[in-house]
């Protein structure tokens, strides 16, 4: 091995290392989407941060090495013939990248599949059936219902009267469970902040178990091509708040909703609508 | 040779500027708009504008003639309308639809409205029976939601109830409106043609 090429690889090991730790530092120690406004959300971010902090050295690898080959192998004609065959047989490279990406994806699937396993956050489609009781202790999840139709997100709370509103408020520090229905074509309801999405389809309950961490503000948004107003099926509006201010808001959709309470239909984890085919 | 290919040519240029033509004549077209008049009175120091709007079943006329349509007072499917901000909008349809019912029975209440009411035939009312809804006048920014009552079906030609209501202008921009009553009927759902058509069941208010 001529000085020249040690020279070179050493100054590759160096910028790749610099590039590596240098992004990893940044990674690890900075924000990462969705953040912190649900224990969902926080799970996600760790997964997200994870995953990130793993292929940035990699990625890093991949671009030291293109501009190594492209600037660092350069030969001027100048400098005499070049030989092509330098790398062909030299089986440390291979062995060294092969086996490097054989741990991290194996050890990326095992941790995969282990978060996977313990993180439960009870989504899925529901069969049980529909009640309006209280929940029986504060650890007992808050049912809400999502209501998809073209083109605004109405939301029901059975545990209070079954009150409809189109703004949704949920109270920080409580497990809140979403029954996520439609009543016309397929939505999704998206509330990335709390690192929920869930497909909205007509005659099916679909259910997301969340609890909220922090209070603020935030966007509600179909994700799903609906139709005229899909782009625009979203609200900046949802809140999440204290227990006690939650427990005004609810009174005060209560009172508002007082006029049409009697004419909303029994609560229900999926509604048929009725007639059955309008239109025709 | 020189002649077809001058044919080719000028096929192309003929071609392109009967596209260009027709491109610009559709990216040009303004949809018409909804007279706004200001009213004289002013409520606490807010100018009042009223708008009007007829609710029919068929168009009668134009592209659609058996559509449902908001119509403007020339009789023309019309959705867009200007109002200034902060004043007091108030709206009146003349309601000459037949009920057909709403989907989620939520929308029979009268909510983000001054006083969360409306008038219908000069009654004051807070909901109606979702079953007679004809349509909705929905602004889902700023959750104004009105329903529409159905004539009945019973009711002498030519009736139609008349629907008041008011509510504040937001801050400037453009706020999509739309109504929730399925009511495009022959198509699925009663959720086509017009229900996704802007101008017929679907608009914007601009605020300035």
């Amino acid at each position: 091995m001529t000085e020249r090429r040690r020279r070179y690889i050493r100054m590759y090991a160096l910028v790749w290392f610099v590039l590596a730790v240098a992004g990893d530092i940044g990674l690890a120690l900075g924000p990462t989407p969705p953040f912190q406004a649900s224990d969902l959300a926080s799970s996600q971010s760790t997964v997200i941060k994870i995953l990130a902090v793993i292929a940035w050295p990699v990625f890093s690898a991949v671009v030291a090495t293109i501009a190594f080959t492209l600037f660092g192998n350069r030969v001027a004609p100048h400098e005499g013939d070049i030989d092509p065959g330098k790398l062909r047989g030299d089986s440390r490279p291979q062995i060294a990248w092969i086996s490097a990406s054989i741990v991290i994806v194996l050890s990326l699937a095992v941790y995969g599949t282990v978060a996977l396993a313990s993180d439960q956050p009870g989504a899925g489609i529901s069969t049980t059936s529909a009640s309006l009781r209280q929940p029986a202790s504060p650890s007992d999840p808050l049912e809400v219902q999502v209501i998809a139709q073209q083109w605004w997100f109405t939301y029901r709370y059975p545990t209070y009267g079954g009150v409809e509103t189109p703004q949704l408020v949920i109270p920080v520090g409580q497990k809140i469970q979403f029954h996520v229905t439609s009543l016309d074509v397929v939505h999704s309801f998206w509330f990335y902040a709390l690192g929920v999405k869930a497909d909205a389809v007509p005659l099916n309950d679909n259910v997301f178990t969340v609890t909220p961490t922090q209070t603020g503000t935030y966007r509600v948004q179909c994700s799903e091509l609906c139709g005229l107003w899909h782009g625009n099926m979203n609200a900046d509006d949802a809140m999440v708040v204290s227990s006690s201010d939650f427990a005004t808001w609810i009174q005060q959709q209560q009172a508002m909703d007082a006029p049409i309470l009697k004419y909303l239909p029994a609560y229900s984890h999926t509604y048929e609508p009725n007639p059955p085919a309008y239109g025709t | 040779m020189g002649l077809r290919a001058s044919i080719v040519a000028v096929s192309i240029v003929i071609a392109g500027v009967v596209v260009g033509f027709f491109v610009t004549q559709y990216m040009g077209h303004t949809p018409p708009t909804v007279t706004v008049s200001t009213s004289a009175n002013t409520v606490e120091g807010r100018p009042v504008v009223d708008v009007t709007f007829t609710t029919v079943a068929a168009v009668g006329s134009g592209l659609h003639p058996n559509w449902v349509a908001y119509l403007n007072s020339d009789g023309n499917p019309s959705t867009y309308f200007h109002v200034p901000a902060g004043s007091v909008v108030r709206i009146t349809i003349d309601q000459q639809d037949g009920a057909s019912g709403l989907r989620n029975p939520y929308f029979g209440l009268v909510r983000g409205t001054v006083g969360n009411e409306m008038t219908v035939n000069h009654k004051v009312m807070t909901s109606i029976n979702p079953d007679d809804a004809a349509h909705t006048f929905t602004i889902p920014d700023l959750g104004v939601s009105v329903p529409l009552l159905g004539v009945a079906d019973n009711a002498p030609a030519g009736a139609q109830n008349v629907v008041q209501f008011e509510f504040i202008a937001p801050p400037q921009g453009t706020y999509r409106w739309q109504c929730f009553v399925p009511c495009a009927a022959g198509t699925l759902y009663g959720n086509g043609g017009p229900m996704q058509t802007l101008g017929y069941m679907a608009g914007e208010m601009t605020v300035s």
